[in-house]
């Protein structure tokens, strides 16, 4: 009878379980490194492999769907997700990748259409903090990284994170030597900061005073080009976003948000000075400019319209042309 | 494990010099350097200037990370990379032979022998199979990004417009304004200049499969097969196939590629011997159906890479014979023949690879017939213009299954969908046929040599079997048209019918 079964091919749940079965044996024995051990790397790397292919299909053949919900299924019943994250490390460069795009997958697969795996992240918030701090290790930040932001699709996933205390790592993690890992982690604070609008825009009220005071005085006065840019980038995102509205508002209230702007603006890369003057012009247009707001740019009138006066596009741009106009009105008419 | 006994490179510009310039772009510059904590262990930097690089610092995020995560003996993958003012610095093993672009260019302007030419394809294809394995396309496969060592090892470069299927595309960057800053060589010293017409899309144009540039059907693996094998065409003749017609802008904005004529193309006049095996291997790769196009696995198993010489080989045959990159670099950029002022346009509507020739004709889709002959190759090509004519009755069949469906939801459907596609169908085999025959005419005034007489005739005749064979399609799609449009009518009737029955049950 048994040799009757063995000859069966394995059902994408027995794949899911052998992987897990592996992964135990490998959590377990550390870091030994015996024939017998090296075997079952071997053998899980041939699983993991095979996941990937049942989950992406191959040269022969497209994903078969139920066959994706089986292995879905089957992978959150259990602690796959948490086993094979921990053991990412031990795993060599080409498994790990195999690993990330079967994680990445897993997030988007519907099982009962439901997406389970949000349902196991929401249960196993820990996992999140793991791979957030996964860009404090250079070997597997860009793993880890890449899951992350598949995660973070689940909009529950995204405030978690939002609200726990791994928000204020990104900003030692943006400026991290490392351009590839810094530049993923910038990516994925992009993500966390413009995807889910409405969770985004609580955050952002709930945190606003920490928040850009990190971001004004880490980010856009850093000393590192590719921070400042993305970072003044993704501040005229955030605040020309109208779900970001009553953040937006208060951000160009400020009298030291429109002095650190004015800096932008003067910056030496053009990249940054155009994309200061699509935050400047929020304060320029604001309908309700507090006082001392009026008072700066009545002091820099002058040079201001100056500035302005000579300030081009490479390209022709047309509503660019028209904002300054705009704006440049606004401030002679102050 | 490679990842543990890999060397830390530092992260500072402080721990590099650079010694000079060995190639540069548009938007970036490349070093050689050495690294001076390590022993001075000689490195390449790559230089790109971000501030030039315009809106789109993903696609250079993109290319980072597939760097930093490629390992492959055939694959250029960087040490580790950095922020230096407004530049990002890649560091990279130093190749110390450059480009084989470059090696060709300056030594072998008539290509390189072909048993040169098979283990540099070879280690091509094995770096074609990892990526391809990862899922990863690379998208700008030519001798410009193939790297050669002092040793004879061969790297595949330039990760700066691969993409990988197994990532979810870019939300809206790419379309809107990519960065020049990818598309420069890496030690390419000559199409540099081209870059910045490149903007909008993936790859260069020479080297660029059909359907990249049709590029509604969608990328796939097979569009790397295709530049493999201009590529090929490429080491072997010099330069790549049509380069001695200008590139203009057009081409890249546009599906039907524009290309300008020159007066002299000198086609034919190298005439080279290549194995059977080469030419064949080179025309599977250029099959105009991508799934007829085979796999690098199934490459490495053709029978060209069989007996394949060694590094050594390379060694001794080819890079004794051309100057240190540093020199090259120093004599300045060359140009591939380019940018002669316009003569005429004429439209290209596909690519044809002519084994015999060992060369890739354009296939025109004119409607005038120039006065200077161009060349004689066209008669040859009326095996694949009827393939063409085959697939375009194919289409039709589907179009006429398809039918019955639409019928099915209502009529009208199949008179707004079906009918203007068979009339113009119709209307451009009407044009292909006035194209032969002005082909048929240009023959009779332009063939007057004795020798060639028998193949002019033979040559007619085949263009004539060819009209006929068209004139027959035509009658053919009459026929299918008359048939569509009693089929509707009929429809419509029943249509009505109903409609009437309703109305009539309403009541």
């Amino acid at each position: 009878m048994k040799g009757l079964f063995k000859s069966k091919p394995r059902t994408p749940a027995d794949v899911v379980r052998q992987t897990r079965d592996l992964l135990i044996y490998v959590d377990l024995q550390g870091s030994s490194r015996d024939a017998k051990r090296e075997e079952k790397m071997i053998e899980l790397s041939k699983n993991i492999r095979e996941l990937k292919s049942i989950l992406y299909g191959n040269s022969e053949s497209e994903p078969v769907a139920e066959a994706c919900a089986q292995l879905t299924q089957e992978f959150f019943r259990d602690n796959t997700l948490r086993l094979l994250i921990i053991c990412l490390p031990k795993l060599n460069l080409e498994t790990r990748k195999d690993a990330t795009q079967v994680v990445a997958n897993l997030q988007r697969q519907l099982v009962h259409s439901r997406l389970i795996a949000s349902d196991y992240l929401e249960a196993n918030k820990d996992l999140l903090d793991l791979l957030v701090s996964g860009y404090e290790n250079m070997d597997i930040a860009l793993h880890y990284g890449a899951m992350l932001r598949e995660c973070i699709r689940h909009q529950s996933i995204a405030r978690y994170v939002l609200e726990s205390e791994n928000m204020r790592k990104f900003f030692d993690y943006i400026e991290l030597p490392n351009f590839d890992i810094a530049s993923d982690a910038s990516a994925t604070f992009k993500e966390l900061l413009t995807r889910h609008k409405s969770t985004v825009a609580e955050f952002l009220s709930k945190n606003y005073d920490w928040f850009f005071a990190e971001f004004n005085s880490r980010l856009l006065a850093s000393s590192n080009y590719i921070t400042k840019r993305q970072a003044i980038k993704l501040l005229g995102d955030m605040l020309l976003d109208r779900t970001n509205s009553a953040v937006m508002i208060r951000y160009v209230s400020s009298k030291d948000n429109l002095m650190m702007l004015m800096d932008l603006l003067r910056d030496k890369s053009k990249n940054i000075q155009i994309e200061a003057f699509h935050v400047f012009k929020l304060f320029a247009a604001n309908r309700n400019k507090p006082p001392e707001i009026v008072t700066i740019f009545v002091a820099n009138r002058n040079k201001l319209l100056r500035f302005l006066a000579d300030f081009k596009t490479d390209k022709e741009d047309e509503q660019f042309e028209a904002d300054k106009e705009q704006v440049m009105k606004e401030i002679s008419a102050l | 494990m490679d990842e543990a006994k890999r060397m830390v490179y530092p992260l500072d510009a402080k721990s590099y010099r650079l010694l000079y310039e060995i190639g540069s772009g548009v938007s970036a510059v490349v070093y050689k350097a050495v690294c001076l904590p390590l022993d001075s262990a000689v490195v390449a930097i790559k230089s790109i200037d971000l501030e030039r690089s315009r809106a789109n610092l993903d696609e250079v995020r993109r290319e980072a990370k597939a760097m930093a995560l490629l390992n492959h003996p055939n694959v250029l993958r960087a040490h580790c990379s950095f922020i230096v003012d407004s530049h990002l610095w890649v560091v990279m093993p130093f190749m110390a032979a450059g480009s084989l672009q470059s090696i060709v260019s300056s030594a072998f302007a008539d290509g390189l022998p072909e048993q040169s030419i098979a283990p540099v394809l070879k280690e091509i294809l094995h770096a074609l199979s990892y990526l391809h394995g990862q899922g990863l396309i690379h998208r700008d496969i030519k001798a410009g990004n193939i790297l050669v060592d002092s040793d004879g090892s061969i790297k595949l470069a330039d990760f700066g417009v691969s993409a990988s299927i197994y990532e979810s595309p870019p939300s809206s960057s790419s379309s809107s304004s990519s960065s020049s800053c990818s598309s420069y060589p890496m030690y390419n010293l000559s199409s540099s200049s081209l870059s910045t017409f490149f903007n909008e899309m993936a790859g260069t144009p020479y080297w660029m499969a059909p359907e990249v540039i049709h590029s509604h059907v969608g990328y796939g693996i097979k569009a790397d097969i295709w530049s493999f094998g201009i590529t090929a065409l490429e080491l072997a003749h010099g330069r790549p196939p049509l380069s001695h017609l200008p590139l203009s802008k057009s081409l890249m904005m546009r599906i039907t590629n524009r290309l300008r004529l020159e007066d002299a193309p000198d086609h034919t006049s190298s005439k080279k011997k290549f194995s059977k095996a080469f030419k064949d291997m080179v025309a599977s790769c250029l099959s105009h159906d991508p799934s007829k196009r085979p796999s690098a696995d199934k490459l490495l198993r053709h029978p060209f890479f069989r007996s394949c010489k060694s590094a050594d080989y390379l060694v001794k045959n080819v890079l004794q014979a051309v100057p240190t990159v540093e020199e090259r670099f120093k004599e300045g950029p060359v140009t591939v023949g380019l940018a002669s002022p316009p003569n005429k346009t004429r439209r290209v509507s596909g690519w044809n690879f002519h084994e015999e020739g060992f060369e890739l004709d354009p296939i025109y889709l004119g409607e005038e017939c120039e006065d200077e002959s161009t060349k004689g190759e066209e008669g040859d090509d009326d095996d694949d213009d009827q393939e063409e004519g085959k697939e375009e009755g194919e289409m039709l069949q589907a179009l006429s299954t398809a039918a019955p469906n639409a019928a099915s939801s209502t009529a009208s459907v199949v008179k707004q969908v079906l009918v203007p596609n068979l009339v113009s169908l119709l209307g451009s085999l009407d044009l292909q046929r006035g194209m032969v025959m002005n082909l048929l005419a240009r023959c009779v005034r332009c063939a007057d040599g004795d020798e060639e007489m028998k193949v002019r005739e033979q040559r007619e005749q085949l263009l004539l079997q060819y009209v006929n064979s068209l004139q027959q399609t035509i009658n053919d799609l009459n026929l299918h048209l008359q048939k569509e449009m009693k089929k509707n009518d009929h429809l419509e009737e029943l249509l009505e019918n109903i409609k009437m029955n309703s109305t009539s049950e309403e009541d």
